[in-house]
């Protein structure tokens, strides 16, 4: 795989999104420059970006190797937002690499195969633009542990969305994984919405420009992570379907919408009565990086 | 030159070299820490290490050691060549776990220690067997012996170090000097094995005919195993470590079981006293119309080295020179089955941790390159001739 990489003069870049993850960061980290930079050099660069964590993630990846970046002090002029996506497309900027894979932080059964899994495809096959991952139920189930795959947003919300509206979509077996591979070009080209819509619009964005045709996925086995309270799983439904809805909207496939409000309510019972909570999700956009000036200077393009 | 002078010579030599591998060997850790994660996130329950042995043949052959192979017990083994190759020195680590299969073997990196299940007993032990081909080329360090690595399965509890026996036994080439590494803890030195038999008792009885309860049976073989004269002068233990029996509090328990380990510095204390708990189980089973089943799950031999042989001497002034304390405790059962085919051997561990053998066992990172460079120091000494005999 590294002879092809090479081959085809490609460079690829590791991104790790992080808040708050001193317990999972190191062991990512170091198995990844371990065994994909100093024993078998498939990356060019591990980085670690951080929307400002409170405890030692930073600290920690850096003290294992990693490059350590935080969001706030990339394209500072265009300020910071806090939500994964933000991390994800400043990512764009600030590396260099031809491809781009991006892991989650919290991943407990961390593995190499986590990053060549998903960047074999693009290295062999050039027609293909974007790859996500998918797994199997975990073999450790317990209170602390769920299967990622197939997760409950999944099934509920994201798949019948599809279902209604983007048939071909639904062959994407793990939509909201937060593994995937992509090539730069593609990166460059599609908005980012920061919070939790961002897997979901580029989906639709790169099956827009591109076609399922550029799509590619790969079995990772399992993923073992924290189990989400459903209070937090409904939050990110409410950001996924803000973002879902307004793709509908800019593609004209509906399009009457009234104006969204960014409030979530939910309940929660305490003692002998309910109380409302009103949660803020507001699902702003970056845009395409390719319509910054910064990064057209960096790299070079009129 | 006086032999003495000559081996004063040669160790200054090498306490120079081992005084600076700690720090050398820094730039290894990331590499060492990858493979400790990797090689213990494979579970390998005792008799099921298949999975874990295969990655370590797996780094053996990316090293590009010679002879890489898995023998018919499931060791896992290969060759670091030294440059003239007419001795062996043997270096191994169980690669088995007390831990079963279905328990989650995620670990946890922090920035100063590893926790998870079997990180200390012997996935960091496995992790320096993987790691350290890559560490010798890397600091120049080539000896005149071959180095056999080898990760033994079959070790703990009713495996009783079936892979090493095996391997020992079945062994091609002579082997000059043996070193055990364990995960935990650094400044252990051990050179002798205690005579020892682990026992287990099962007792089952028939309710249908008797309201007897096994765990009546039990108490009185328990009872009686304590009555047995134990003698003080070879410092005879009786431990009794594990007991489980019954199903439910309101009905006589229909079966009940004791794993014991009986130890000594006596191997015909053993045998003597293992021929009285036959004879007290044949009478309680006579007794009570029950079945007793008295089953030996593991055997140790007495012997090992003296401590005023070289190796020892050697060991302990390389310890010494990295500011390693060494522990007074000579005997662990890992030396046995060197002793059982008279080679000389030592264990020691890599660095220090805690909760042994609970989920959440630990290590301490940093001690971690300072027990690596022991180990080379051991490697040094014994291919430098230190194996030859008494001071």
């Amino acid at each position: 795989m590294i002879e092809e990489k090479e081959k085809r003069g490609l460079t690829i870049s590791l991104c790790i999104p992080t808040l708050n993850e001193e317990k999972t960061i190191g062991k990512e980290v170091v198995l990844f420059k371990s065994e994909l930079v100093d024993r078998y050099p498939l990356l060019d660069e591990i980085a670690v970006i951080d929307s400002g964590s409170t405890d030692r993630t930073i600290e920690v990846a850096a003290s294992f190797g990693a490059s350590v970046y935080l969001s706030a002090d990339i394209l500072p002029h265009m300020g910071f937002k806090r939500g994964k996506g933000e991390n994800l497309w400043k990512a764009i900027y600030q590396l260099q690499g031809d491809i781009i894979v991006y892991v989650d932080a919290d991943i407990k059964n961390i593995h190499p195969r986590f990053v060549y899994g998903l960047v074999a495809p693009l290295i062999y096959r050039p027609e293909i633009k974007y790859v996500k991952a998918f797994y199997d139920r975990p073999l450790a189930l317990s209170k602390e542990i769920r299967p990622s795959g197939g997760g409950r947003v999944t099934e509920i919300l994201v798949r019948p969305l599809f279902s209604l509206f983007f048939p071909e979509l639904t062959a994407i077996i793990q939509p909201l994984s937060g593994e995937y591979a992509v090539r730069r070009e593609i990166l460059e080209r599609i908005p980012f919405p920061v919070g939790y819509g961002v897997e979901t619009s580029h989906l639709i964005d790169v099956y827009d420009g591109w076609g399922i045709e550029a799509f590619a996925q790969t079995d990772l086995d399992k993923r073992v992570h924290r189990h989400q309270a459903t209070r937090d799983l409904g939050k990110m439904s409410f950001g996924i379907l803000r973002t879902f809805l307004k793709r509908l909207k800019s593609k004209g496939i509906i399009k009457d919408l009234p104006e969204l409000t960014p409030f979530l309510r939910q309940f929660q019972a305490r003692e002998d009565h309910y109380e409302q909570i009103i949660h803020e999700i507001v699902e702003e956009e970056r845009p395409p990086m390719i319509e910054v000036p910064e990064y057209r200077a960096k790299r070079g393009l009129e | 030159m006086s032999a003495n002078l000559v081996e004063t010579e040669n160790f200054e030599q090498i306490r120079d070299r081992v005084r600076k591998l700690p720090f050398e060997l820094e730039r290894y850790r990331e590499l060492l820490l990858a493979n400790v994660i990797m090689l213990g996130e494979i579970p390998a329950p005792t008799f099921h290490e298949q999975e874990r042995i295969h990655l370590l043949e797996q780094r053996f052959n990316e090293c590009g050691l010679q002879n890489c192979s898995i023998d018919e017990k499931g060791n896992g083994a290969a060759i670091i060549p030294g440059t003239r190759g007419d001795t062996t020195i043997l270096l191994t680590a169980h690669a088995d776990t007390p831990f079963p299969a279905s328990l989650d073997h995620t670990l946890t990196l922090e920035p100063d220690r590893i926790v998870g299940p079997g990180i200390a007993d012997n996935s960091l032990g496995i992790a320096v067997l993987a790691t350290l081909p890559t560490m010798l080329e890397g600091l120049g360090i080539r000896l005149s012996s071959d180095i056999l690595l080898m990760g033994a399965v079959k070790s703990l509890n009713e495996g009783n170090q079936e892979g090493l026996r095996f391997f020992l036994s079945n062994a091609e080439r002579p082997i000059t000097a043996a070193l055990a590494v364990e995960g935990v803890q650094l400044g252990r030195l051990n050179y002798r094995s205690r005579a020892s038999l682990g026992g287990e008792i099962a007792c089952v009885a028939d309710n249908a005919h008797e309201e007897v309860s096994a765990l009546d049976v039990l108490n009185q073989i328990i009872y009686r195993l304590r009555k047995i004269h134990l003698p003080q002068e070879s410092e005879t233990r009786l431990i009794l470590g594990y007991i489980e029996g019954g199903v439910t509090y309101k009905t006589p328990a229909r079966k009940a079981r004791l794993k014991f380990q009986l130890s000594s510095d006596s191997d015909q204390t053993i045998i003597d006293i293992t021929e009285k708990i036959d004879s007290v189980i044949h009478e309680l089973s006579k007794e009570y119309r029950v079945s007793i089943d008295f089953n030996i799950i593991a055997r140790t031999r007495y012997g090992g080295l003296d401590p005023q042989h070289f190796l020892v001497l050697q060991a302990r002034r390389v310890l010494t020179t990295l500011g390693i304390h060494p522990g007074s405790n000579a005997y662990s059962s890992v030396i046995s089955g060197f002793v059982e085919n008279e080679i000389p051997a030592m264990c020691v561990g890599i660095t220090t941790g805690e909760n042994l053998n609970y989920p959440d066992e630990r290590i301490d990172i940093s001690p971690i390159m300072k027990g690596v460079a022991q180990l080379i120091g051991l490697l040094l000494s014994i291919d430098g001739g230190c194996c030859a005999g008494h001071q």
